[in-house]
């Protein structure tokens, strides 16, 4: 329960401060404009290219989101605070996780709908997309969650985030690849499970040892 | 008696540098205690040790109870209202959350419950950290430099709360106001400690008893 309160409070910090969500919303919006453009204007070209664009994006968009699990703390230098509640820690990393997973989910969705308008990507199989994206987002937030628990204290934080994050969540992001592109291309999701289920093996490997790892890592 | 904090030979080093080493200390339920020392005599270290913030370098620390920091200067989140952040950290910390209760907390130390922390000075968050650790209740209270920011009403109201937690809670105390020690069962100089030799561990000898 603390760890959801933990998520709604940080959720409703960054909407009242609005600065991390509108950069992301704006670097995307660019993001897209510039691949747009260079992938049009044929919409086989722009078709094809769909699944890898709404990834990409969605794995650079988060590794900016990532920075802001702790990076409300130490704005406002409320970390110590947070350290101080009572019992184990984990229940911090299940509710920035529970935080960076909200942010990057309503990233995703509308991304996903962008991306259809932008790149002629299929609406029809939306909810095994949505599939894809809960269990892509999952793997992805509990890494980056991981990550910016370890160097919140840190300098150069935002630099070295994404080098640490985006080798660890290559095979997140690769079976996501596959499974929206093959969704896109008319593939029966049956056929699609095999990436679901190497997406569900790594969310729990990634929670769970995050999870247990997160309680050393934040300690000065 | 259980003891709230027990540390010994309790040291703490940044690079080569020792901050304090050889401590010994302890903290028994209902008692107050002032870590005395000049600027850099490691007096926020040590609390921060004792707070569980900081892996000390050396030596073994024992702490029984939850605890609670009263950091100068103290820390909120700005775009919340007092109120909103008591709330929170009564949430986070699994509190049951009482709005009469919220509400008298901030009355009594002359705070509004809707304006947002962004615009308070730092007097004002001073008084709100002192409303949040009456209500938080912790069994070891570690209070950085109190007097700091406050006016005298401000450090009246941190008299009461000293006050209120003796005999039942542990208290520290670090400061550079001697005044404090009125109010305080002993005291632990960390500027005598670092004179010493430090590379005795008998330094803690240092320490003595005042009450």
């Amino acid at each position: 329960m603390r760890s959801l309160w933990l998520a709604l409070r940080d959720l409703t910090l960054e909407f009242r401060g609005r600065a991390g969500i509108l950069s992301v919303v704006f670097f995307l919006a660019v993001m897209l404009f510039i691949l747009g453009l260079a992938f049009g204007p044929n919409p086989q070209d722009l078709q094809r290219a769909a699944p890898g664009v709404f990834w990409v994006a969605l794995a650079f968009a988060g590794s900016l989101l990532a920075s802001r699990a702790f990076g409300l703390e130490i704005e406002d230098g409320t970390l110590d605070d947070l350290l101080l509640t009572s019992g184990s820690r984990e229940w911090i990393y299940l509710g920035k996780l529970a935080f960076q997973l909200a942010l990057l989910l309503g990233v995703g969705v509308l991304l996903l709908l962008i991306t259809a308008g932008l790149f002629y990507l299929p609406l029809g199989p939306w909810p095994w997309y949505l599939l894809t994206l809960v269990l892509g987002t999952l793997g992805y937030a509990a890494i980056s969650t991981f990550y910016a628990g370890m160097l919140a204290r840190l300098r150069g934080r935002e630099v070295l985030l994404p080098l640490l994050l985006f080798p660890l969540v290559v095979p997140v992001v690769l079976s996501a690849v596959r499974a929206t592109g093959d969704l896109a291309g008319g593939v029966p999701p049956g056929e699609v499970a095999g990436w679901w289920q190497l997406l569900v093996v790594f969310d729990v490997v990634y929670v769970v040892a995050s999870g247990l790892l997160f309680p050393y890592v934040l300690e000065g | 008696m259980n003891r709230l904090i027990e540390a010994s030979n309790l040291g703490k080093r940044y690079g080569l540098d020792w901050v304090f080493r050889g401590l010994e200390f302890r903290l028994n339920p209902g008692e107050v205690v002032a870590l005395l020392g000049p600027n850099g005599a490691g007096k926020t270290t040590l609390l921060r040790v004792l707070a569980g913030l900081v892996r000390p370098t050396q030596g073994k620390l024992l702490r029984q109870g939850r605890v609670g920091l009263l950091a100068n200067p103290p820390a909120f989140h700005r775009h919340f209202s007092g109120e909103e952040n008591l709330r929170y950290a009564l949430r986070l910390e699994g509190l049951p959350i009482r709005a009469e209760a919220l509400k008298a907390a901030l009355k009594a130390v002359g705070l509004s419950q809707r304006k947002p922390v962004l615009s308070y000075s730092s007097g004002m968050k001073k008084r709100l950290a002192i409303a949040r650790i009456r209500l938080l209740k912790p069994d070891i209270w570690l209070l950085d430099e109190p007097e700091a920011a406050l006016d005298a009403q401000g450090r009246e109201l941190l008299e009461g709360l000293v006050q209120e937690a003796r005999g039942r809670n542990g208290v520290v105390i670090a400061t550079h106001d001697r005044g404090w020690l009125s109010h305080c069962d002993r005291a632990l100089d960390l500027g005598a400690l670092q004179k010493a030799d430090p590379d005795r561990p008998s330094s803690a000898d240092a320490a003595r008893n005042i009450g």
